[in-house]
């Protein structure tokens, strides 16, 4: 038996508003207007759209543009037809906006916490392989800026075999650019730059950096750093503008400093295997404190702020670390011998072919 | 706005008030902060739906049928096929300078500023192209037989052609995009059309143009008379050092006010050159907004920013100066829980900010609607619906580049 209901129309063919009656027949319906008729609809295919002031409006899939617009409370005859009505869409509907957003909270936390965490158990299971060709990839022979001389890779060789026991897997070179630093990179590959080389009174420093290099390599931090990065980047890539990218480094550079903490540790064990005094490594910090200022700051609440902020420890926190590691009185041996020393000190100066600088001059 | 009696009133009007629209706003920020960003795309529709169908036209309402998942699709599109490439790029790019290839490396980065360049303009005609397919009026909607490709081109050609004369051109670059994309767009079974002429523009743009030059030279003429009369005294005791103040006070005068305020000239005069241009079918726009309105339109903005700011870094200094000596300690000791607390501290802080973004979207819908005027006449039995090809895909391209709507 037929149900007549009034209700507007737009049939998505033109722009003219239709006055209509809905005819209800089971689960279908036709709109009738004066001696038009459409239809038959199905009552299922219909989808609600929106709340306009006081009317219901629905669409009808599969018809581009097709409006039905029913006006005031809607006989209760016809309710249970139509599609209810939605605020938010499907889940959050359903939940409620409190118990979704708590549920959404929950598993953001959860994959937050995967991301930060997994790492460190996913990283070692990169096959080394893979790890030597992506350092491959990325480093190649750096340009030709690798320097290379018998007698000071002979001296690097032995500094680093008395800090590591596998020394076979490690790659260390020396690289002809004037920067005070070194990095560790995937493939267990580690950079000494020869600015710190230059700079450096002894080469017990030089070894204190190596250790804690080769520290980097050991723990698998090059790998965890990349894939922890990459994980929060593809996680908090939701957020538009700088909030994602904060989170971001905030995160990560709580776990650069971790790492940082854990490379020192490896390397102080390393000197003290090798019997070799981590006097050399506080006077390196002690010369980094210097150029980056923390020495100076007096402001406990402001060195505080700044070493959160940075990736890495404070210098002079580390200076402190490796001085407080000193036995006093104890026989430390020099990491090399003079000659070793001199012979690695100036192994870019007399390798003729190596490239310096960062320069891109093409010979 | 109020109306004016004895004027006709507006064909395009807009009837929403800003705190329905916050109930729609601040659960958005917080499905948004709980789904780590996820959510804004369904939120960006909630926004639409509830802007468009408080703007009336003649006498119905717009209607958005934009959806999230859409928008989603689009972002996740342009992650996996753009983003990741491109940070891949990034790092073949390292390794082969690196490895002592920079020529090479040089041309990869060249091709890839002209890629991203192209994609640029391609988004632009995109996302207009999806909004216009997404809005329906009378159950009509608009749309683009046109896929934008070649747009992507006019893009690249007309920006470095104005670029050539030292960006003199830049009027003409941009008025012959915005007719070239209009032009191809259509509502209904009627195309757009549009015609305006860029040389109106060149007054303002001279203006905007030469205002650091003029700044320079009055720098000049300042720290000449300064050296004139004697400089090198102490600082701010000798008319040098006054005149050192001034200076500077002219600098920031110019950087922070001048410089907006030209360039808020000149866009005023393209809005409504622009839209003033703007016809479909019987159809012609007005837009109405002169330069007052939108230096309070912007001053606006600029408030509600500086609020906004404001309360986002307001959790922040409570909690620091809260105990600074064990916060610090805490720090040093196990800075773990400390890493949370200011976690959770910039997750609070991205709510005023998120909040404040939404308005000025608001702001910025409700300006346009209320300055926008429509003259001539529709006819309903000829409007019908368009048969334009609509993109499933939303607005991804324009989404990663960050670039506004018209």
């Amino acid at each position: 038996m037929p149900m007549f209901f009034d209700a507007w129309h737009f049939d998505g063919q033109s722009a003219v508003r239709r006055n209509v009656e809905i005819e209800a027949r089971g689960h279908q319906f036709y709109l009738r207007e004066q001696d038009k008729q459409s239809g038959p609809f199905d009552f299922a295919d219909l989808r609600f759209l929106e709340n306009k002031a006081d009317t219901k409006v629905y669409g009808l899939e599969g018809r581009d543009g097709w409006r039905l617009g029913l006006r005031g409370n809607v006989p209760s005859e016809l309710v249970p037809m139509l599609p209810a009505a939605k605020t938010y869409g499907g889940l959050i509907d359903r939940l409620g906006l409190g118990k979704a957003s708590l549920v959404f909270a929950g598993i953001s936390a959860a994959v937050v916490a995967v991301v930060l965490f997994s790492p460190q158990w996913l990283a070692p299971l990169v096959p080394s392989s893979v790890e030597q060709k992506l350092g491959d990839a990325l480093v190649g022979d750096f340009g030709g800026r690798f320097c290379d001389t018998p007698q000071g890779k002979a001296a690097l060789a032995k500094l680093t075999r008395s800090l590591d026991d596998n020394p076979q897997d490690l790659q260390v070179e020396v690289a002809n650019i004037d920067m005070l630093n070194a990095v560790a990179l995937p493939g267990g590959k580690v950079l000494l730059f020869q600015g710190l080389l230059s700079q450096a009174k002894s080469p017990d420093e030089v070894a204190g950096v190596l250790a804690h290099e080769i520290g980097h390599v050991r723990e698998r931090h090059v790998m965890q750093g990349l894939l922890r990065q990459m994980g929060l980047a593809v996680v908090l890539g939701g957020f538009d503008g700088s909030g994602g990218s904060t989170l971001n480094s905030m995160l990560s550079t709580t776990y650069t400093r971790d790492s940082e903490r854990e490379a020192d540790e490896r390397s102080l064990q390393a000197l003290k295997r090798a019997n070799i005094s981590p006097v050399g490594t506080a006077d390196f910090f002690n010369r980094l404190a210097a150029m980056d200022g923390s020495g100076d700051i007096k402001d406990r609440q402001a060195r505080t702020m700044a070493s959160y902020s940075s990736s890495h420890p404070l210098s002079d926190e580390r200076r402190k670390l490796f001085e407080n590691a000193v036995v006093k009185g104890a026989a430390y041996k020099p990491a090399l011998t003079p000659d070793e020393w001199r012979e690695l000190k100036t192994m870019c100066a007399q390798d003729k072919d190596v490239k310096s600088g960062w320069g891109f001059d093409i010979e | 706005m109020t109306e004016h009696q004895g004027k006709a009133p507006s064909a395009v009007t807009f009837h929403g008030s800003w705190t329905d629209f916050a109930k729609i706003a601040l659960p958005n920020v917080l499905l948004t902060l709980v789904t780590l960003g996820i959510y804004r795309f369904w939120a960006t529709t909630r926004e639409r739906q509830y802007l468009w169908s408080h703007t009336r036209f003649i006498d119905e309402q717009l209607e958005w049928t934009g959806r999230g998942i859409e928008l989603f699709i689009g972002f996740v599109m342009v992650f996996f096929l753009l983003g990741l490439p491109l940070v891949i790029m990034q790092l073949v790019i390292n390794g082969l300078v690196f490895q002592g290839q920079p020529l090479l490396a040089g041309i990869i980065i060249f091709a890839m500023i002209m890629f991203v360049f192209y994609l640029t303009g391609l988004a632009y005609f995109r996302a207009l192209r999806y909004r216009l397919s997404r809005t329906y009026w009378r159950g009509i909607r608009g749309g683009s037989d046109d896929e934008g490709f070649t747009y992507g081109f006019s893009y690249i050609w007309k920006n470095v052609v104005a670029a050539i004369p030292l960006y003199l051109l830049y009027p003409w670059a941009s008025m012959s995009l915005w007719n070239e994309r209009w032009s191809k767009m259509s509502f209904g079974p009627y195309q757009f059309q549009s015609d305006a002429d860029w040389k109106a523009l060149m007054k303002r743009y001279l203006l905007f143009y030469l205002v650091p030059f003029l700044l320079f030279v009055g720098a000049i003429m300042i720290g000449v008379s300064a050296a004139a009369s004697g400089a090198g005294g102490t600082p701010f005791s000798t008319a040098g050092g006054v005149a050192a103040a001034v200076m500077i006070i002219f600098g920031v005068l110019g950087i922070y006010i001048l410089m907006p305020l030209a360039a808020l000239l000149y866009y005023s005069k393209f809005m409504r050159v622009a839209i003033g241009a703007l016809r479909i079918g019987d159809l012609e726009f007005d837009f109405t907004a002169r330069s007052p309105d939108w230096i309070l339109y912007w001053l606006g903005n600029l408030a509600i920013w500086m609020l906004a700011y404001g309360a986002a870094f307001a959790p922040f200094s409570i909690f620091i100066a809260a105990d600074p000596t064990q916060f610090a300690q805490q720090l040093e000791a196990g800075e773990s829980i400390l890493s949370f607390g200011l976690v959770i501290g910039i997750l609070v802080a991205i709510i005023p900010i998120a909040f404040a973004s939404s308005i000025i979207r608001y702001r910025r819908w409700k300006f346009f609607v209320v300055h926008t005027e429509a003259f001539g006449e529709v006819n309903l039995d000829r409007m019908t619906q368009s048969t334009t090809q609509s993109a499933s895909h939303g607005e991804g391209l324009l989404d990663a580049f960050d670039v506004g709507a018209i």
